[in-house]
């Protein structure tokens, strides 16, 4: 990855030094070996911020909309996924493209950070990953580690069909094969084999756990009301008690609000604290095509 | 201080027992998470786990809290407050987690502003807390002066060693229960423990690896409510959401609304809130005097770093990192900590 990891600096260092842009949006060491934080970088000398490799699972999309009315032009680090973001922030007219330069980068997935962390000794620092085809191997200070894309990647990672990004102005890095999976949607399959009953209580089970911290909802790239439903004072549409019936109203609500918008970046399902698949839910296809006419068992 | 042994074969029992008398409350594994929850019994209890998910300060103050229930009846208005609370165990709370119920204690329990709910269930409630086998990379407790067998706010400490726990009788609290269990609780070569559990605590107190100093953080942000440092980055990669807020130990902001039912029914309900939201500060005239995430992210960490410290002396945090583990995009309250110092430093 250090190749690529040179070019994105280079890319962005000439971006900012010919004034293209006044920011860069990318990705940089966080404070965990395997964990990257999002950094904002405004001057050529800040470049050698920008990282790179299995570690960058956010999508930076999102933090466009932050800058939609400054000055100047917003460069952002898009992998695939996170370049469906930018299509549908578009599309939704919440930016424009002419102030966005959007550097892609062809992504072999995403490892989980806590599974990684689980495995290498605290504290170690980072020195080098590599992509090595169905594994990520792992250079540390205090020593060398292998983490197979199986067990360890991010589920969305496991059945991508976009590893290039789709749109991008600057691509840095190799192109990646495409796959396509068939498997792609095996958990939405898994669940609609359930009885309305069945479905029903697995819900419930998922939804009675939710904080409602609204991670799911500030870090999604199609949530970009000004003022969202369930932040209204007055009227108070859902009531700040969690319980599973507000809490139910809060995720169905939100995944009709996205259903047939949805880029399925899965970044709900990586920030939820209580680990509710918001993935599936966003996934379940009836959302996404709803008709008044359904029969009430699609849910 | 007063020592016990508790066999690890005797625990069972001792939970089943605790379950039949009280509100047992303790962690549970549902799905990969682990939570506090109220038991019926030992064989729900889980303790494999480093800490739970989210704290258990909800024994205390929960997330959703029924203060009364009201009824108009057109010339009077009845208010229903709930009973009394039940006598409740909490068990297996780390240490970092008990130590936090202390920096609750004089929120709700000062003397200008005692809050009864806060205090009946704090009351009724013992805290048997469990000595930490592991310590995670983004445990912190060590930098507040607290340690993963810190006994802080345990009226009992559990800490294994071997096949047996010793148990730190802490209170007086503490030590009624033991003594109502007196078959399983056995003051019989206690004191020799002591030196295990001793070097397990100096044992782990090696494996912290952040590093983090406080040294004129305090004084820095005394005299500074404006610093260029909240210009960074920390706000804006702030998503704004509320996680790390609500599975902290010690936040403790809540919001109270009324729930009616028809013209003349309802309910008054405590719900948690988090200073994360924007609404959160939202005045009825409109008015936001925190209109956006940098006065936010400030504030939350003016509030663990200062205020606290100012109003109880204090720290905010324990350093249990749950809000490090759980932030979608990585911010870093050791990293804030120690980017504060060297701002100090460099002033």
């Amino acid at each position: 990855m250090m190749g690529v990891i040179q070019q994105l600096r280079e890319q962005a260092k000439k971006l900012l030094e010919e004034k293209k842009v006044d920011l860069v949006i990318g990705f940089g060491q966080g404070t965990e070996l395997a964990r990257t934080t999002p950094v904002f970088i405004d001057s050529p000398e800040g470049v050698s911020a920008l990282t790179w490799g299995p570690f960058c699972a956010n999508n930076l999309a999102k933090y466009l909309i932050d800058y939609k009315n400054a000055p100047g032009n917003v460069a952002v680090v898009v992998k695939g996924c996170d370049s469906r973001s930018v299509i549908r922030l578009l599309d939704d007219n919440q930016i424009s493209r002419d102030k966005v330069v959007i550097i892609g980068v062809p992504c072999a997935g995403q490892l989980e950070w806590q599974k990684v962390a689980a495995e290498v000794k605290p504290g170690a620092g980072l020195k080098e990953t590599a992509d090595n085809g169905e594994s990520f191997s792992v250079k540390t200070d205090a020593g060398d580690y292998s983490f197979n894309k199986k067990d360890y990647m991010l589920h969305r990672c496991l059945v991508c069909e976009n590893p290039n990004p789709v749109i991008s102005d600057i691509t840095v890095g190799k192109e990646l094969p495409v796959k396509n999976y068939e498997e792609r949607f095996a958990e939405v399959s898994e669940l609609e084999q359930m009885s309305t009953e069945e479905k029903s209580a697995y819900w419930d089970k998922q939804f009675s756990r939710c904080l409602r911290c609204y991670a799911c909802r500030n870090v999604c790239s199609v949530c970009t009301c000004q003022v969202c439903v369930f932040d209204q004072m007055l009227p108070m549409w859902v009531s700040k008690r969690t319980n599973l019936s507000e809490n139910t109203v809060f995720h169905i609500t939100r995944a009709f609000h996205v259903a047939g918008r949805c880029v399925d970046c899965g970044e709900c399902d990586r920030v939820c604290p209580m680990d509710i698949p918001l993935r599936k839910l966003n996934q379940l296809s009836p959302l996404g095509e709803f008709k008044p006419e359904d029969p009430e068992e699609f849910m | 201080m007063e020592a016990r042994i508790v066999k690890k074969g005797q625990l069972s029992e001792l939970l089943d027992k605790l379950a039949q008398e009280y509100d047992l409350v303790a962690p549970v594994q549902e799905e990969t998470l682990t939570f506090f929850r109220k038991v019926s019994g030992a064989k729900d209890v889980f303790l494999e786990y480093t800490n739970s998910d989210v704290s258990p300060k909800g024994c205390f103050l929960p997330q959703n809290e029924k203060t009364f229930n009201y009824t108009y009846t057109g010339d009077s208005l009845e208010i229903v407050k709930p009973g009394d609370e039940k006598k409740t165990v909490l068990f297996g709370a780390r240490p970092c987690d008990a130590r936090a119920i202390t920096t609750l204690d004089p929120v709700f329990e000062g003397e200008k502003f005692g809050d009864e709910y806060y205090s009946s269930k704090r009351e009724n409630t013992v805290i048997i807390g469990l000595s930490c086998s592991k310590v995670l990379s983004t445990c912190f407790c060590y930098a507040f002066d607290g340690g993963p067998c810190d006994g802080t706010g345990s009226d009992l400490l559990f800490t294994e060693i071997g096949d047996k726990y010793y148990v730190e009788v802490n209170t007086e609290k503490g030590k009624v229960l033991a003594d109502k269990y007196s078959q399983i609780f056995s003051s019989q070569g206690a004191d020799q423990l002591a030196k295990g559990k001793e070097e397990i605590a100096k044992k782990l107190a090696g494996e912290f690896v952040r590093k983090v100093d406080l040294t004129g953080v305090k004084e820095l942000l005394d005299d500074n409510f404006e610093l260029p440092f909240w210009n960074g980055d920390d706000y804006k990669k702030c998503i704004g959401c509320g996680t790390c807020t609500y599975v902290c130990p010690t936040c403790h902001c809540f919001d109270i609304f009324d729930h009616t039912i028809g013209d003349f029914n309802g309910a008054r309900f405590r719900c948690w809130d988090s200073c994360m939201y924007p609404e959160y500060t939202l005045m009825a005239g409109g008015h936001n005097p925190r209109p956006t995430r940098k006065e936010r992210v400030r504030n939350r960490f003016m509030h663990k770093l200062k205020y606290h410290l100012d109003r109880y002396n204090m720290v905010g945090c324990v350093g249990c990192g749950r809000c490090i583990r759980k932030c979608p995009v990585n911010i870093d309250i050791t990293k804030i900590i120690n980017d504060l110092k060297e701002v100090a430093q460099n002033a």
